[in-house]
This record gives C-alpha cells, structure tokens and sequence, in this order.
C-alpha cells in the first residue's frame, strides 16, 4: 500500500507560544480509513489542517505522496506542479460549511473544482449532475448556498469536493450539527467512498461513529501528543485511554430508587448500555 | 449510489516531486493572515496588562485622563529637546511597567513611518519650504520653472526643513508610545470602561467594546474563507476571477456581519436587555492614583510652559 501522509515528529506552535501538536509522528496509507479523535482543543483540527497543507509544521517534517511539503509550495500565486498536484489528490471538508462555501449558487459552487481541471464541459456537466444526483440535491442546484440549512450546506460542501473526485477525503468534524438521520445519511456515504478505495481521515469526538467509518484510530491526548494508534474496536475497548483523553467520563445517575454509575461519552445524551462493569446501588 | 468516475482511485505519482517553491507569496492571504495575527496579539498582550508594573497598578480611568493631558502636552510642544525628554521617559515608564522594550518599540515603529514620515517627506526640500541648504541636491539654475510653479536654483533639503520632520515625527512617536503604553497596560475591558470617567455615553462604551470582540470573530471567518478557497484551488484563477471572488466575499461577510448584529441583538434582548445599558465595574482609586495624576497633570503644564519659552532652558 502506498504512503499518503507521513508525519515525522511534527510539532505545531500558533503564536509562538500556544502548543497545537506536540511531536507527532504518523504514516497513512492509501486506502484507509482512520478516525482521529480527541477532546476539543487537543490538536486533531491542526493535525488535519496540516494533512491538507493548510498550516505547517513549526518543527518536524510532513511529507505527501513521498514528497516534503513545504510552505513555499503552497503559499505561493504562481502555478506549481506538486500544488496542482496534492489539491487535486486531497479533498477537505471544513467543520464550518459556511466558510467552504462561498459561489453564488450550489450548482456554481459544486463546478469550482471540475473547472480547475480543464475538463471538457459536457463531462463537467456530467460530472455535476451525478454528484447532484447522488447527493440528492437536485431541488437546490440554483440556490444561493448561504440560505440553505445546516445539513444542506453540508452536502454542498461534500458534493463541492466529491466533483473533483479526490482519492483523499479529510473530514473535519463531518457529523457535528446534523440530525439523526442526516448523520446515518453521512455515515452511510462515507462507508460507499471507502469501499470504493477512497482514504479517509476523519477527526470527531462522537465516538458512536468511529468504527463505523474508520479501521484505524488514532487519539490524540490533552497534551496534544500521540496517545494511540491502533485498530478502532482495540481503541473503543480501551477506556482507561479514552478516559484519559478526556473522551469519555465516569457519570452517575438515578432509574428510579436505584443509582448507577458508569462510563459515559456525550456525544450523545445517555446513549448508553447497562453492562456488567454498571456499579448500582440504593439511593435515597 | 456513487458514479462511475468516483470509483477510480487515481495511482498517479507527481511527475515533477523535487519542484521548488516560488518567491511570489500570496499577497493578500499574507495580509489578512498579518491583520488576523495582530489581533491575537492584541488578545495576548493582556498578559502584559496583568504584569505587576507601575503602570499596571494605577486606576484605568486615572491612566486615560493622564494620558491624554500629556498628549495634550506633548501636541503643544514644540522644542525637539523636550519632545526628546518626554519620549524617553516613555521608554522608562515602559521599562517599570514590565513591558519588553524591544517590542514596545516595534509596536511604535511600525506606524510612525507611516503617518508621520511620508507625509513629512516634501517639507524636507526647499522646494515647499525655504530654509538654509542642508544638502543640496540637483542644480537648476536660474529661472526654473514646474509648471506655473517657479523652482529654486538648487533643489535641496533645508535644515529648517529637517528640524520640522524631525520634531513632528518625534512628537508622533511621543504620542503613539504613550497611547500604545496605556494599551498595554490596561487590561481591554477597562481600557473601553475608563472612557465613561471622559463622560462618553454608555452605548459608545458598549458599542466598542462589542466592536473589537466581533471584529476579531468576522476576520477570523475572512481567513477561513481563504483557507477554505485555498483547499480546493487546484491552479491559480486568472486575476478576473479572483477579484469576482474577492468581491463575492466582501459581501457576504457585509451580510453575514448584518445577520449576526440582529443575532446578537437578539440574544441582548432575549436576556432582558431593553435599551438601558448597565455596565458594572468596581474601581478602587488609591493614593498612588492621586500622585501619579498629579505629577502627570504638572509635568504637561511644565512641559507647555517650557516649549514657549516661559521657562529658559
């Protein structure tokens, strides 16, 4: 499998002052799904950021495709070969769809990207019309994005990166703010892109979906180091290592005259189950 | 679900892998990237407010007034020499105040050239002001003409003309070194809560105190739509299509910075704000306060008194 990203002690510094990432060192390869998770403010965001050379590395190396990533490359207004190259590889989702957002209809906003590639028109068209139709977002095309619903933008946004087709996807929170079903609707569509032979970093804290998008995860810890990377079940069974990552927490409550006390994440609001390791007892 | 296109997974490596960057930065993602990072300095420097300095131990509302009659002052004077003494002094206040002085004089530096050294580069020459040839420059001769203008016979930079620069950017740098010093060191709720001792109506206070805080936030969105933009440029756009963008977005951020005053002013209103604005702050004025004012208002009086000469020096 070839190397896409490999990170060697990479550190992240904002301001001079304010550690990001502490000594990172991480290798994705082609094809697979990984899930970074960490509690907020721990650095996944930056780390992300850093896979699709938004910011760099304030010390350490980052390499893409087996190619050093270097600021000058990419903070530049000529044309640049390995540029053109990794944006068109490498596809981000933004946490926030109102600043990926920004033509003045949904059908411009999504033929951005193709555009770029100096495709015939007809095959853009094409294109646009099969990510309009699979992302079933055919009674938007001629909206402005800026009035559609959270989990409308977010399908824009998905859809604006689908059309160049990159075999990257970077995920930045892709599930935050989206109703039940919309998450299932997502989740489903990441599991399509995988099969596909997409690789797909996604960074969250809702720890119901880790394993149903990511083999792989890797948890980033309060102090912005590298505390696991493992296969996603080993991580999810480890709750001393999600405890610690401030992931989830011991939490005690009331059914009835009896209380109980157990692990809780809350990405969703008691979203639990009562196993053996519950610890019940009489209240008051 | 997902079209045929989509399944391919592209194995292409980068035909040219070693290729090295350019020198053309992106001029405008750098300045915003500069205005968002002068920001959060401005955010950081409230550690330096929090420092255990002389400056730092004086009333907010005792430092405003202080200030600004020594910039009164220092406007009023015009002797080099006592401009040179004040803006020294500065640099002393800035040293017992904790603040490093490398920095407090970039801070300073980085705008004086700006307001006050261009705009004082004709009164240099005796072609706008006469005066006494300093360094002469290019000869003319007799009967030289601009225009309708007519031209010395040696354009030259005076002496008179350089002792005017000098004294108005020195007395610039006086000013901005003690507005940028009051800054500094008082922390940024009470630097907006000080101005209602100037009697500044409440809604002004409040208003700019909530100005700076979404100033802050709306730059932040501005940078992200260049990051955002950025992740999906595969190539440069042609100049047309950046300005369209450029544009595009100056807009949206005008209509999203009108969506969110409604949106504050909803949440004001939602937590029983009805027009009557209230701001709370407990001062406490001490007896260093009363001297430090004192000294200050004397040292302006002094210093106007001095530059018009009532006082030989």
């Amino acid at each position: 499998m070839d190397t896409v990203f490999d990170l060697r002690h990479v550190s992240y510094t904002y301001l001079r002052q304010f550690e990001a990432l502490k000594d990172v060192n991480l290798t994705i390869r082609a094809g697979e799904q990984v899930a970074i998770i960490g509690a907020n403010g721990s650095g996944k965001s930056t780390l992300l950021s850093i896979l699709d050379a938004l910011c760099f590395p304030s010390s350490g190396a980052f390499f893409a495709f087996g190619t050093l990533v270097k600021e000058e490359e990419f903070d530049t207004l000529e044309d640049n070969e390995f540029g053109r190259f990794f944006r068109k590889k490498v596809g981000f989702l933004f946490q926030n769809p109102d600043v990926q957002l920004f033509s003045s209809t949904v059908f411009d906003e999504i033929a951005f990207g193709p555009l770029q590639l100096d495709m015939p028109p007809e095959e853009i068209n094409q294109r646009i019309e099969d990510v309009i139709e699979m992302l079933g977002i055919e009674a938007l095309r001629d909206r402005a994005p800026h009035m559609l619903s959270g989990g409308e933008k977010k399908k824009v946004c998905i859809a604006s990166i689908l059309a160049t087709n990159p075999d990257v996807l970077l995920l930045d929170e892709p599930t935050s703010g989206l109703d039940p079903r919309s998450q299932m609707w997502f989740i489903d569509l990441i599991q399509a892109l995988a099969q596909s032979g997409k690789t797909i970093v996604t960074t969250t804290h809702d720890l119901d979906i880790i394993e149903k998008i990511s083999t792989r995860a890797i948890v980033v810890g309060e102090d912005h180091t590298m505390k696991a990377d493992e296969d996603s079940t080993s991580v999810m069974n480890d709750l001393d290592l999600l405890m610690s990552a401030n992931l989830i927490h011991g939490h005690m409550h009331r059914h009835g005259r009896l209380m109980h006390e157990h692990l809780h994440a809350h990405s969703r609001e008691h979203a639990h189950e009562h196993g053996p390791e519950v610890v019940l007892r009489e209240g008051k | 679900m997902i079209p045929e296109w989509m399944r391919e997974v592209s194995t292409d490596r980068c035909p040219t892998c070693t290729a090295s960057g350019s020198t053309k930065k992106n001029f405008v993602q750098k300045t915003i990237s500069g205005i968002f990072s002068f920001f959060e300095e401005c955010l950081i420097n409230d550690g330096i407010a929090k420092r255990n300095g002389l400056l730092q131990s004086l009333d907010a509302r005792i430092k405003l007034i202080s200030f600004i009659a020594l910039i009164f002052a220092v406007s009023m004077t015009h002797d080099i020499r006592l401009l040179l003494l004040v803006y020294l002094l500065t640099l002393v206040f800035a040293y017992v105040s904790q603040v490093e002085l490398l920095f407090f004089l970039k801070r300073v530096w980085v705008f004086v050239p700006i307001f006050a050294g261009i705009i004082m580069i004709p009164i240099l020459f005796n072609v706008f002001m006469a005066g006494d040839t300093l360094i002469p420059l290019v000869t003319l001769g007799p009967g030289a003409y601009l225009g309708p203008f007519p031209l010395p016979e040696t354009i030259a930079i005076t002496r008179q003309g350089t002792m005017v620069a000098l004294t108005f950017i020195l007395r610039v740098a006086t000013c901005v070194s003690a507005t940028v010093l009051f800054f500094l060191t008082t922390p940024r709720d009470l630097i907006f809560k000080s101005l209602r001792a100037l009697k500044i109506p409440k809604v002004y206070v409040l208003t700019l105190d909530m100005c700076y805080r979404y100033i802050f936030l709306l730059i932040g969105m501005v940078r992200d739509f260049f990051t955002a933009k950025k992740s999906r440029t595969i190539r440069p756009l042609p100049l047309r299509e950046e300005q369209k963008w450029v544009g595009g977005r100056i807009g949206y951020t005008l209509k999203k910075s009108l969506d969110l005053s409604e949106k504050v002013h909803g949440a004001m209103i939602s937590r029983g704000f009805n027009g009557d604005i209230k701001l709370m702050h407990t001062y406490s004025i001490h007896k260093r306060d009363y001297v430090a004012c004192i000294s200050v208002f004397a040292f302006s009086v002094l210093l106007v008194v001095a530059s018009r000469n009532l006082i030989p020096m």
